[in-house]
């Protein structure tokens, strides 16, 4: 992994503000900009002004090199280049007559396509014409859109367009597509064709966001590994269980680590890099009777260490440092409230002085 | 089974429902199920979820606090173009000039239709 390392200096900043070993966080930010914010120096660095619009999603590629960012305005995709912080790559798959929406979608290991699920909408000179979501493969030498095939009809239910679509990853080889949702899907990524399903069970969480299996523990992610959270329930009785699941992007297979019975709203779950302990953020009722809790579980027992009431954001996304020793909840706002990992206390509030977007952050160490 | 039709009224009636939850066009007050939902095109359609003032059960507990911290997320995507400018067609700009909804809200740009 050629991630770029913290110096001594740094370091010593680092211990300074209460962070063994600080990382940088990347913030899609409005209007158009992904903010990079220093751990450590808990200020904003940088700022990478984006050419095509606000980001609607942002993700890490494989090698840690490159970050792909989505804008909404046009369509457009931009790549990063992480070493430099520069947008070496920008495009928008708009048209006079034509605009698409992205939803979901993943670089192959080369950094040559973009493998996403995209919706036509063709303009008419009296109507509008919107088509059904559809496989895209987007050619980022080319800067377009050089295949689309239709999505058949027993894989509609997890890429339903607004209503969501489910995280695609890629094998390292770049042979195939994995889509994450009820199920999982194995797709040919030459043509998308549906090779295999290995069955899953969705988590329910309303009102809440990013529960899925996973987008967000890219820290503990081995390369060809993609480990996240999910739900499970046994086909007897259906009881519900949560827990960390590791998927093999090579061989396909999955090692599931339960915890412990699946509340009815999660928000995500977050793992620290010694994978020893994972925290989440549990809601219990709706409106003016929700409640949020923290929950810090230790991986090594299985059980659950620790409960903290956490004042509830209508709209929040967790977070972890990079160290494992801070917890973040922001969104839906200008600011990241940070609290201590071990206590679960409210330690302070960063303030970004910029609304974020909720397409959610990508941390390097 | 395409060889079987309906002979009486009551079997055209139920062919007709069994017809209505497959097609692509749904009512938008029909509960959405996890097979068939109302499509919005672009997000740009009207949209009678509440907004600003209350939330879907008629309070404001469920609202973001304060109310400028959702500005955004409804403005983008054109979620809200009823309450908020149309970002996708009409008033890209609106928010260009203001970082914060909740500090520079005086920097959004006035839009008239």
């Amino acid at each position: 992994m050629a991630i770029s390392r913290l110096t001594i200096l740094a370091a010593s900043c680092a211990a300074l503000a209460g962070f063994a070993s600080a990382g940088t966080l990347y913030l899609p930010a409005y209007p158009a900009a992904v903010l990079v914010f220093d751990e450590a120096k808990a200020q904003i660095v940088d700022r990478i002004p984006l050419e095509t619009g606000t980001p609607m999603s942002i993700r890490l590629s494989p090698d840690h090199k490159k970050i792909y960012v989505t804008t909404i305005d046009h369509n457009g995709i931009e790549v990063i280049d992480v070493a430099t912080r520069k947008v070496i790559n920008h495009f928008v798959l708009n048209t006079p007559t034509k605009q698409y929406r992205f939803f979901q979608g993943t670089p192959d290991p080369e950094g040559k396509l973009f493998y996403a699920v995209t919706k036509e909408i063709t303009k008419f000179p009296e109507h509008y014409e919107v088509a059904k979501p559809k496989y895209t493969v987007i050619d980022l030498a080319q800067q377009k859109i050089v295949k689309t095939i239709d999505i058949p009809k027993e894989e509609e239910a997890q890429n339903q367009g607004d209503y969501g679509v489910g995280w695609i990853e890629i094998s390292p080889d770049g042979k195939y597509l994995y889509q994450f949702g009820e199920k999982i899907t194995i797709l040919q990524a030459s043509d998308f064709k549906v090779l295999d399903h290995i069955d899953l069970a969705q988590p329910d969480a309303p009102g809440m966001e990013n529960v899925h299996f996973g987008s967000d523990l890219d820290l503990i992610n081995s390369p060809g590994e993609h480990t996240g959270m999910f739900v499970w329930s046994d086909p007897i009785v259906h009881n519900r269980v949560f827990g960390l699941a590791r998927f093999d992007l090579t061989t396909k297979q999955i090692d599931f680590k339960p915890i412990g019975p699946a509340p009815s709203g999660m928000a995500g779950i977050e793992v620290t890099p010694d994978k020893k302990w994972a925290y989440t953020v549990v809601s219990n009722g709706i409106h003016g009777n929700k409640r949020c809790e923290f929950w810090a579980f230790d991986l090594t027992s299985d059980r659950i260490t620790q409960k903290a009431e956490v004042p509830c954001r209508t709209r929040f996304t967790l977070g972890i440092s990079t160290d494992g020793k801070k917890l973040y909840i922001y969104g839906a706002g200008f600011d990241i409230e940070v609290y201590d990992a071990a206590t679960l206390k409210y330690e302070k509030t960063w303030d970004l002085n910029n609304d974020v977007t909720y397409a959610g952050i990508v941390v390097i160490p | 089974m395409k060889h079987m039709r309906a002979l009486n009224k009551k079997a055209a009636r139920i062919e007709d429902y069994v017809a209505s939850r497959t097609e692509d066009v749904v009512a938008m007050q029909d509960r959405p199920s996890s097979q068939q939902r109302p499509h919005v095109p672009m997000g740009c359609a009207l949209m009678f979820t509440p907004g600003w003032e209350v939330d879907a059960a008629g309070g404001t507990a469920g609202l973001c606090q304060p109310v400028e911290r959702d500005i955004y997320d409804c403005f983008v995507s054109c979620y809200w173009p009823a309450q908020v400018p149309d970002h996708l067609n009409n008033a890209p700009d609106w928010a260009a000039k203001c970082a914060s909804a909740t500090k520079d809200w005086r920097n959004l740009d006035l839009v008239f239709p």
